[in-house]
């Protein structure tokens, strides 16, 4: 008999789109590192997929300091995509990471939809890559086009990536727009294999003292357990319009987050801010997943996905 | 181990939630934070920190990063706990000052680079251009082992908290570190410390009983020199006590002074970033500081992994 809550009582697996993942729990894009900043804290067999931080074409420094400032139950942040660029990614990066005993997916954003597509090009093929993810979504990079906020836009770089290579492509979308389901469905009308929902919420802090603003970049992305209602409620309207599988993102810190999500209609989720203040945190949502799915009286991970009840 | 590895990731942190033993008043908003941390006590080296959090708490939500102030060690000569010293300054700590013994708080450590890493450690991994690709810290030249002659330890503000265990290694009263590293005895230790007032001066005792000479000052000339530290820093240089090495902690400004001080004297010396961090392990981008490379170029590099403690020739102040 294995013991309660032991992972082997249920099926934890997920299938986004042509991407198959041993478990719904993911590390997100930018609050990860590239992985070997958490070898010693985390156990990465145990984890459904890792996101390293976003890449871009051409290295970018990022922005000046402050980068992050914490607010109520949450933290701001304007990063500006700090990296290496595509080229030292490959060189550097990948070869730790495709060694690694979990699905890595790439996170990547373009100045422009040609940008995108190279870098899918060179993304295509190489060993270790299991799926690309398009930060669509990233309100700290000023002079980029913002796919995330233009249903045209957003379909024709989706189908283009699609286009560019055989790996399955997730689409990241910004809550930062009036109706988010008009984005999601573009992005699956063009064929993504999945939706990301969400990246940060733009927001702003003031240090009345200085008259200043407190971030170096002005504004930038709130994260953390203060934008889960927010990002709650955009997997819900989502799932409601599109088949896509969706992987919820915002806020998640706890097994009941993550149950939360599932049953709203993400299919997985991502782990970010809580990464910063918990770095064990998604060592113990695996620890606490197969209970919680006892509980919930079922005996895989696809069977609670979506089952919310409306009146 | 894979080439690329650094030695400054958070390659021996364990992260715990642990129980506070302690939380005594040493001077005016400042206080040390007693917990039991044995994982933590054995392996970490002076100039390292951890972070710290109030466990469940979501306001505040992210840890601070604070240094090791000593180990508390067993009487079967163990490292069990830890202790750290701290200024009641905004959010986090002013909720830490009144916390009682049984309560508790997420730590998660060693972390960053110590001070006085033996050489060879800090060289530039070939190829590295950015602050993302992952690399030991970075150095010019790698130094002599210290503490040479003269260990000089400079700090402003609440910066003389990572040099009591520091003192302590120099003297080889002490050995912190899995296995225990050793450090060549220093002939003389110097604290050089300035403060906004004398009620604000903390730990001075301690340092006392090490044998540490002391040269304080303050402000408002409340107790020792009426000015600013590295005026004492100065006048120890000109006294000429055999060769020295610096190490400075405190606020950006009087680092940037000591800095330019042991530049223009041609003295090694070593300074501990306050930048604020919010993981503390290198995953969030948060901490970045201008560090110069070595084709004269800054570049941000993350002080909680490539620091806390710098060359002080390589930052761009
Ligand atoms: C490696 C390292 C070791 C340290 N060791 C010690 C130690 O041993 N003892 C000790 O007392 N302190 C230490 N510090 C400093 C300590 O981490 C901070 O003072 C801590 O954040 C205080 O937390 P708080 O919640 O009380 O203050 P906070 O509420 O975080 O505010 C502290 C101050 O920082 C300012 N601030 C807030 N957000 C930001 C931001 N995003 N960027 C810049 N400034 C900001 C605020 O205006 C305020 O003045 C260390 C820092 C580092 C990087
Ligand atoms: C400091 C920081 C950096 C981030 N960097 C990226 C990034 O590079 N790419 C990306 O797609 N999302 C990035 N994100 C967004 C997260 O992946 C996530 O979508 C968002 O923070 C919401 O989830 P959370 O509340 O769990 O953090 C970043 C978030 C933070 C806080
Ligand atoms: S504090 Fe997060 S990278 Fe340094």
């Amino acid at each position: 008999m294995p013991a309660p809550g032991s992972a082997s009582e249920v099926d934890l697996s997920v299938q986004l789109g042509r991407l198959s993942l041993r478990n719904p729990i993911l590390a997100a894009s930018g609050t990860f590192g590239y992985a070997r900043e958490m070898e010693r804290l985390v156990d990465f067999a145990r984890l459904g997929g890792i996101l390293p931080k976003t890449v871009t074409r051409a290295p970018r420094a990022g922005n000046t300091p402050w980068r992050t400032v914490e607010t109520a139950a949450g933290m701001l942040n304007a990063i500006g995509l700090d990296n290496d660029g595509i080229d030292a990614f490959l060189e550097h990066h990948l070869p730790y990471l495709r060694e690694l005993p979990t699905a890595i997916i790439v996170s990547i954003a373009g100045k422009s939809h040609d940008e995108f597509v190279e870098m899918t090009r060179q993304l295509d093929g190489r060993p270790g890559v299991a799926a690309i993810e398009l930060n669509i979504s990233c309100p700290n990079v000023s002079g980029g086009v913002d796919f995330g906020t233009d249903v045209a836009m957003c379909f024709r770089l989706v189908e283009s990536t699609r286009q560019a290579t055989s790996l399955p492509i997730i689409a990241k979308l910004t809550p930062n727009v009036t109706r988010i389901t008009d984005i999601a469905q573009a992005a699956a009308d063009a064929g993504a294999d999945a939706i990301s929902l969400i990246n940060t919420v733009l927001g702003m802090a003031v240090d009345w003292r200085k008259r200043r603003p407190m971030l170096g970049n002005v504004m930038g992305g709130l994260s953390g357990p203060a934008i889960k209602p927010i990002a709650l409620r955009c997997v819900h309207q989502v799932a409601q319009a599109v088949k896509t599988p969706l992987i919820g993102i915002g806020g998640i810190a706890t097994i009941d987050d993550v149950m939360e999500f599932l049953v709203a209609g993400a299919t997985a989720v991502q782990i970010g801010t809580a990464n910063y203040y918990d770095p064990t945190v998604t060592m113990k949502l695996m620890d606490a997943l197969p209970a919680a799915l006892n509980q919930a009286g079922v005996t895989s991970v696809r069977e609670i996905v979506g089952t919310l009840k409306l009146a | 181990m894979n080439p690329l590895h650094a030695k400054s990731y958070a390659d021996q942190a364990v992260q715990r939630t642990v129980e506070i033993v302690e939380n005594a008043r040493l001077a005016k908003d400042t206080y040390r934070v007693r917990f039991k941390a044995p994982e933590i006590a054995r392996r970490i080296v002076p100039g390292q920190f951890l972070m710290l959090r109030i466990t469940d708490l979501n306001d505040p939500l992210i840890g601070r990063p604070l240094a090791l102030y000593d180990t508390v060690v067993e009487a079967d000569g163990r490292p069990e706990a830890v202790d750290v010293v701290y200024l009641v300054k905004g959010k986090l700590t002013s909720r830490l000052w009144q916390m009682q013994a049984g309560q508790r708080v997420d730590v998660w450590g060693p972390l960053g680079n110590g001070f006085c890493q033996e050489p060879g450690t800090r060289g530039q991994e070939p190829g590295a251009r950015n602050s993302t690709t992952h690399h030991s810290p970075l150095t010019t030249h790698s130094y002599p082992p210290i503490p040479t002659e003269h260990l000089i330890m400079v700090a402003g503000g609440i910066g003389q908290t990572p040099f009591l265990a520091l003192a302590q290694e120099a003297l080889h009263r002490k050995r912190y570190g899995e296995p225990p590293r050793d450090m060549p005895r220093a002939r003389r230790v110097t604290l050089c410390y300035g403060a906004r007032t004398a009620e604000y001066l903390a730990c001075v005792e301690d340092f006392q009983r090490l044998g540490v000479e002391i040269r304080l000052a303050t402000d408002d000339g409340s107790l020792g020199h009426h000015g600013l530290v590295t005026d004492l820093l100065q006048q120890c240089l000109a006294e000429h006590h055999g060769r020295p090495h610096i190490v400075c902690c405190g606020p950006e400004p009087m680092m940037a002074a000591a800095a330019k001080i042991a530049h223009e004297a041609r003295i090694p010396c070593q300074v501990s970033l306050e930048t604020p961090m919010a993981c503390g392990v290198g995953i969030c981008f948060t901490c970045v500081a201008k560090i110069r490379q070595p084709d004269g170029s800054w570049d941000y590099k993350r002080t909680c992994v490539d620091g806390p403690v710098f060359d002080a020739e390589l930052v761009e102040w």
